[in-house]
């Protein structure tokens, strides 16, 4: 286990201000601010550090997006609303280390030229988001975070707000509708937040455990921080890992790790000494892998690309050999479900089409075009939607009947049975076994649609 | 209707940004809290302290699945029916809670202590299967025996 970011955060005593000084808070921040703006800039750009809630964008070429023009405000904004399913490596983040978070956020706020900057956090944070005030107390009572930090004449004001209950917050344009007051719509890009952000004006969004990375590397610089990973995914990261293993945590790993040495090893083995069946590295929006997909891989960006899928928000979720596939993917297609916002059709109705078809199958009530029927509803949300939840809510749908098709063929109704249908005189077209995919669905849709059972 | 430390808090989010519209996050968050619902009564209250209108401040109360149209319980009893807390048992958790409590999921007891949630993945996944009371992470619940839960 890798102990970079994290190396203070198994000491409770870290939320206090006078325990994280001596252990280094704060230190990125003072160096950064007897640097011009651009040069910490430049620093975060030198480190290769990519922005870790799932994305995996370049943080200093985000940064050296904000261009204010005179009078405008520019606002840094915190993603801490955590909500990928199967990730919570924010949240131990926050409960162990705040004033890492703090300084990440100051740095960051510093960098871009922002004097204000706000902590967006989920509202089922509201506990930690205590934690986090008592921090952000403590730090201005020190002169450290507020008018003039650290007697440098650069002013901050941050403040922290909760949210109030929706996964779409987290998606950085949603996140700022939210923040201003409204229905968490996601907006259309360009223009991008760097140019019209909250309240129109220049804004960078970025996650936690990014703005905590370039603490650390105002700290102790960039080339510190690319003795750790591998040459394009530079650093650590944090994997939260979950499901059906021995160990469920949050662990830090050099990224180019070998994945089954973390599930063996940090994560303590596969439960009751099962075997594994898959794994979803990256949060459920990215597509799963087999057992022997998952095998030769490590954990970093390029290892998860080359598989086809991606290393996400670091959520990782693990099934054993004991799991129903289909029974999973319905758990995560009526999240989506659920999560969809509905501005764009597409995924409103899509979405719960999927649910829909999915519990009709484990009912014992499918009918043979649907597989078909799923992958192409999933064809028709992905790229017709104006942020990823769309795109997100397909992958788990597409990877799982694709990978484990045999499970979700056998709840399909026997062929055999439809040839005894036919031999009574009943047409090939009606019933059960009747209506191909299309006509289903309009069928389907007069019976109740999908929206009004959720 | 809401308490002088309430409407301080709303008006410090007021505060912050140059748009009575900012606040009117904070404003749900609360009048849930001290209402336990965000009515129409409540709709109509907050539109009159932000300056906003009543349809604009119910388009966004209902958005929000924190933010509730009929009052709680004094307590809310949230559970976790996310992928990971599915992997634990979250099912069979669910099924013997509602069975204590004698109510179905979005019902509250008939003595009003408790409203029963099942929620998407709060992000509490090391702690499967999670659940919440109120705002207090109390998982895992198959290891608090679960009629404590009820207790506290």
């Amino acid at each position: 286990m890798a102990q970079y970011l994290t190396r203070n955060a198994l000491d409770p005593a870290q939320r206090e201000l006078q325990t994280a000084l001596r252990a280094g808070a704060y230190l990125g921040f003072k160096q950064a601010l007897s640097l011009p703006p651009q040069e910490v800039v430049a620093e975060i750009d030198a480190s290769g550090l990519r922005g870790r809630g799932g994305a995996g964008f370049p943080t200093g070429r985000k940064w050296s997006f904000i261009h204010a023009k005179e009078g405008q405000t520019v606002y840094l904004l915190c993603n801490a609303d955590e909500s990928e399913p199967g990730t919570f490596k924010d949240h131990y983040l926050i409960e162990r280390d705040p004033h890492l978070v703090l300084e990440g956020v100051a740095i960051g706020a510093y960098a871009i030229g922002a004097h204000r900057a706000y902590i967006y956090m989920r509202g089922e944070y509201a506990s930690l988001a205590e934690t986090l005030a008592a921090a952000l107390r403590e730090a201005m009572a020190a002169d450290i975070i507020g008018p003039n930090c650290m007697n440098s004449g650069y002013d901050l004001r941050i403040t922290i707000q909760l949210g109030a209950g929706a996964y779409i917050c987290g998606e950085e344009t949603g996140l700022i509708q939210s923040l201003e007051g409204r229905r968490a719509y996601p907006r259309v890009r360009p223009p991008f937040p760097a140019v019209h952000g909250f309240l129109q004006e220049p804004t960078v969004v970025n996650n936690v455990e990014t703005l905590a990375c370039a603490a650390r590397i105002m700290a102790e610089g960039a080339e510190a921080f690319k003795d750790h990973g591998t040459g394009r995914s530079a650093g650590t990261k944090l994997i939260s890992v979950s499901g059906a293993v021995e160990r469920p945590g949050v662990y830090e790993v050099e990224l180019g790790y070998p994945l089954m040495e973390f599930l063996q090893g940090e994560a303590g083995g596969i439960r009751g000494g099962r075997g594994l069946k898959a794994i979803i590295p990256g949060g459920t929006s990215v597509p799963v892998l087999t057992a022997e997909e998952a095998a030769p891989l490590t954990i970093d960006y390029e290892s998860m690309q080359s598989a086809g899928t991606m290393l996400g928000s670091g959520g990782m979720i693990v099934f054993g050999d004991d799991t129903s596939m289909p029974q999973a993917l319905l758990r995560i297609a009526e999240f989506y479900a659920h999560e969809s916002c509905g501005e764009c059709t597409p995924c409103r109705e899509g979405t719960g089409w999927m649910a829909w078809v999915l519990r009709r199958l484990l009912a014992g009530e499918g009918r043979p075009g649907d597989l078909g029927l799923l992958l192409r509803v999933g064809d028709n949300i992905e790229g017709r939607t104006i942020c990823g939840l769309g795109d997100a809510s397909v992958q788990p749908v597409r990877s799982f009947i694709r990978k484990f098709r045999p499970e979700f063929e056998a709840l399909l109704p026997e062929p055999v049975q439809a040839v005894a249908w036919q031999s009574h005189g009943h047409g090939p077209r009606t019933g059960r076994f009747g209506p191909p995919a299309e006509e289903a669905t309009r069928s389907e849709a007069v019976d109740g649609p999908p929206t009004a059972a959720l | 209707m809401l308490s002088k430390d309430a409407l301080r808090e709303i008006e410090a989010a007021r505060a912050e940004e140059d748009s009575p519209r900012h606040a009117l996050l904070t404003a749900l968050r609360v009048t849930q809290g001290e209402r336990r619902q965000v009515g129409p009564e409540e709709i109509t209250y907050i539109a009159d302290l932000l300056g906003l209108s009543p349809a604009l401040v119910q388009g966004v109360a209902r958005f929000y699945d924190q933010i509730s149209a009929t009052p709680t319980g004094q307590h809310v009893l949230s559970l976790c029916r996310g992928i990971s807390c599915y992997l634990c048992g979250a099912d069979e958790v669910a099924a013997a809670v509602g069975e204590l409590l004698e109510i179905r999921p979005g019902e509250t007891t008939a003595d009003g202590r408790f409203t029963l949630r099942l929620v998407e993945c709060v992000g509490d996944c090391d702690r499967a299967p999670a659940a919440m009371v109120d705002d207090r992470f109390v998982g895992p619940v198959a290891a608090v025996a679960i009629d404590n839960l009820t207790k506290m």
